[in-house]
């Protein structure tokens, strides 16, 4: 909440006030203005307790992670490469290997946008800003997130060949079960409800402790399935995933690539082995009481940047060929919201406005 | 190739923004109100100048200055917000890096010069500097060298507008991030555009607590310096701080877009 502050005496002082104070007032007036609202407004956003301790919004501030990354999805569907034949033929490769009442539909949406690529594009990308904008933008969050919701749906089936994990193809490292995939699970984790007085994560707040937990085991157990198949466990496997990577990407990652590549040559069954291991340990994680759960989540990001690295290229942002980030940043992103909270996280509370909110809402007694 | 429509949208945007910073500028008169408005109108400055230039990079046929000019304008820029930020960092901590509210715009003014410091000269059509983006239906679009600092440069800039998004659209808004404009008769003065500490014994919450109570939170913030008769009241009209903010998220937006599509 705002105090009283000494150093601002009013209008004779500012008027009277030497290079140095000025200098402190401007800096001071200028970090109010970027930091100081935000008590005030936790407050009749009914954060409560948080707001009370002063520490930040855990939940929105995932959400705002979650609408930059859409922002950046958006951003990137503008490329040249998105206006070209190359993204429609894109597609349609998705549809390679998936069942005909999956494929079926994959094939129709590339030959649509090929056939109207840039204004569908166009679309695209800008519904993707929208959703972002409007994650971003507070009264729009709900309406957001649920076509975020819908969106992810779609494009996962169209865009992703639902992830190929119908394909025998999947792999952890190269984004299975599809990064779109996880942009709906994100949405629904980090939906702006409350269902029970505390709960032990930020994703539990949402959907409840017991089915987030559920959604978390399930997605890291299939990581570790789709890890073990045959296709992934092959001795040149991983090493030929990884070295794909590299064309047209900048030098210094080729060479990172290929450096990892050659460490994984010939070790496509070990590899596959530890990393399903790995996964296991943070699937069940979340299980465990707070410290391990700590270490299994720090474990899962750990696994998520070097998937994000070395597997997925940065999600070969720097190819201009991009679509989106790849499913790296979405896992981390995911793990963080089940990042064992200090103290229950209390559900809202409407109580009454706080002192300094209510003379922001000019409610205060003269 | 990207459609020139969708970079004309972007060029218009920023054509607005240069309109609308302008128009703050004019209306502001730092040059008739002291050091004090002066040194705000920084900012104004920083987004007309940067809007300009985007909307030349963007349009082909839209000359403006010469790239060598851009540079110089911009290496000034991100030096005098880098020194800016130092300062808010001596007095505010170091919070200031990176949250304050110079930090953004350093980050904006190193990205303008960043891009016109590492584009490659386009390969085809010989369109030649950044008014070439576009040339050839952005067949001769150049690319960014060092394209790890470009996708740095717009994940900041991304951040930076979300935040403002969440910011400019929170119930208490105030500050830069009012949505509301200022009625208040004028008790003190503070900072154009600047949030004042609201509370009991500051004049602004001096101000506040005699306010008729539909006032608004942000409005002790925005009933700044007295004006003379002839002069619109700070907060109001195309000087309400939101203006800025809006102003400043449709740059970052852009900036990040332009970025992302010259890796």
């Amino acid at each position: 909440m705002r105090r009283a502050d000494p150093r601002f005496p009013g209008m004779a002082a500012v008027r009277g006030m030497d290079a140095r104070t000025e200098q402190a007032e401007e800096s001071r007036m200028s970090e109010i203005a970027a930091a100081g609202v935000r008590p005030a407004a936790r407050g009749r956003l009914g954060i409560g307790a948080e707001a009370a301790r002063g520490a930040p919004d855990v939940r929105r501030l995932l959400q705002l992670a979650l609408a930059g990354i859409w922002l950046l999805d958006a951003l990137l569907q503008y490329q040249a490469f998105m206006f070209s034949k190359g993204f429609s033929h894109m597609l349609a490769g998705t549809a390679s290997g998936n069942p005909g009442t999956v494929a079926s539909p994959i094939t129709w949406n590339a030959t649509l946008i090929e056939h109207h690529l840039v204004l569908l594009n166009a679309i695209f990308a800008t519904i993707q800003l929208l959703i972002g904008i409007g994650i971003a933008w507070r009264p729009t969050v709900r309406v957001a997130l649920a076509a975020s919701i819908a969106w992810s749906l779609g494009v996962w089936w169209f865009g992703e060949g639902l992830g190929m994990v119908l394909t025998g193809d999947a792999s952890p490292v190269n984004g299975a079960p599809g990064a779109v995939i996880l942009y709906a699970l994100l949405a629904v984790l980090l939906w702006p409800a409350d269902r029970g007085p505390a709960a032990p994560f930020t994703a539990a707040r949402a959907v409840g402790a017991p089915v987030a937990r559920t959604l978390w085991l399930v997605l890291w157990l299939s990581l570790a399935y789709f890890a073990l198949l045959p296709g992934n466990r092959a001795p040149q496997a991983l090493h030929d995933m990884i070295a794909g990577m590299t064309d047209g990407e900048p030098g210094w990652l080729a060479a990172l690539d290929r450096g990892a590549a050659s460490l994984v040559a010939h070790q496509g069954l070990a590899a596959s082995i530890v990393l399903a291991i790995a996964l296991v340990i943070v699937a069940v994680g979340v299980y465990l009481p707070a410290p391990y759960a700590k270490g299994a989540l720090v474990l899962a990001i750990v696994i998520a940047a070097v998937i994000w690295g070395f597997g997925e290229a940065f999600g070969t942002i720097f190819t201009g060929g991009g679509t989106d980030p790849n499913s790296g940043p979405l896992l981390a992103l995911l793990a963080l919201t089940y990042w064992p909270a200090r103290a229950a996280v209390p559900a809202p509370v409407r109580t009454a406005p706080a002192p300094a909110a209510a003379v922001d809402e000019g409610t205060a007694a003269p | 190739m990207i459609p020139s429509w969708i970079l004309d949208i972007f060029a218009a945007i920023m054509l607005v923004v240069a309109a609308v910073s302008a128009a703050r500028l004019v209306a502001a008169r730092p040059w008739w109100h002291g050091a004090q408005r002066a040194a705000l109108a920084d900012i104004d400055v920083a987004h007309l100048l940067m809007a300009i230039a985007m909307a030349g990079m963007l349009v082909s046929g839209l000359q403006t200055l010469p790239n060598g000019g851009w540079e110089v304008i911009f290496a000034v820029m991100t030096a005098w917000f880098g020194y800016r930020v130092v300062r808010d960092a001596r007095v505010s901590g170091v919070r200031a890096l990176a949250g304050g509210h110079c930090a953004p715009h350093l980050i904006h003014a190193a990205a303008m010069l960043y891009m016109f410091m590492a584009l490659t000269a386009p390969t085809a059509h010989g369109s030649v500097g950044m008014g070439g983006m576009s040339g050839g239906g952005m067949s001769g679009m150049g690319t960014l060298q060092l394209p790890l600092l470009a996708f740095l440069f717009a994940l900041a800039l991304i951040g930076y507008s979300i935040w403002d998004l969440d910011q400019l659209s929170g119930p208490g808004a105030s500050g830069h991030y009012s949505l509301a404009t200022a009625r208040v008769v004028p008790t003190g003065p503070v900072l154009a555009g600047v949030g004042a500490p609201a509370g009991p014994g500051t004049a602004a919450g001096t101000a506040l607590a005699s306010a008729p109570p539909a006032l608004s939170a942000a409005e002790p913030a925005e009933a700044v310096h007295v004006p003379p008769a002839s002069a619109p009241a700070d907060g109001t009209g195309v000087l309400a701080p939101w203006v800025a903010t809006g102003c400043r998220i449709a740059m970052g937006v852009t900036m990040a877009f332009m970025l992302l599509i010259m890796i």
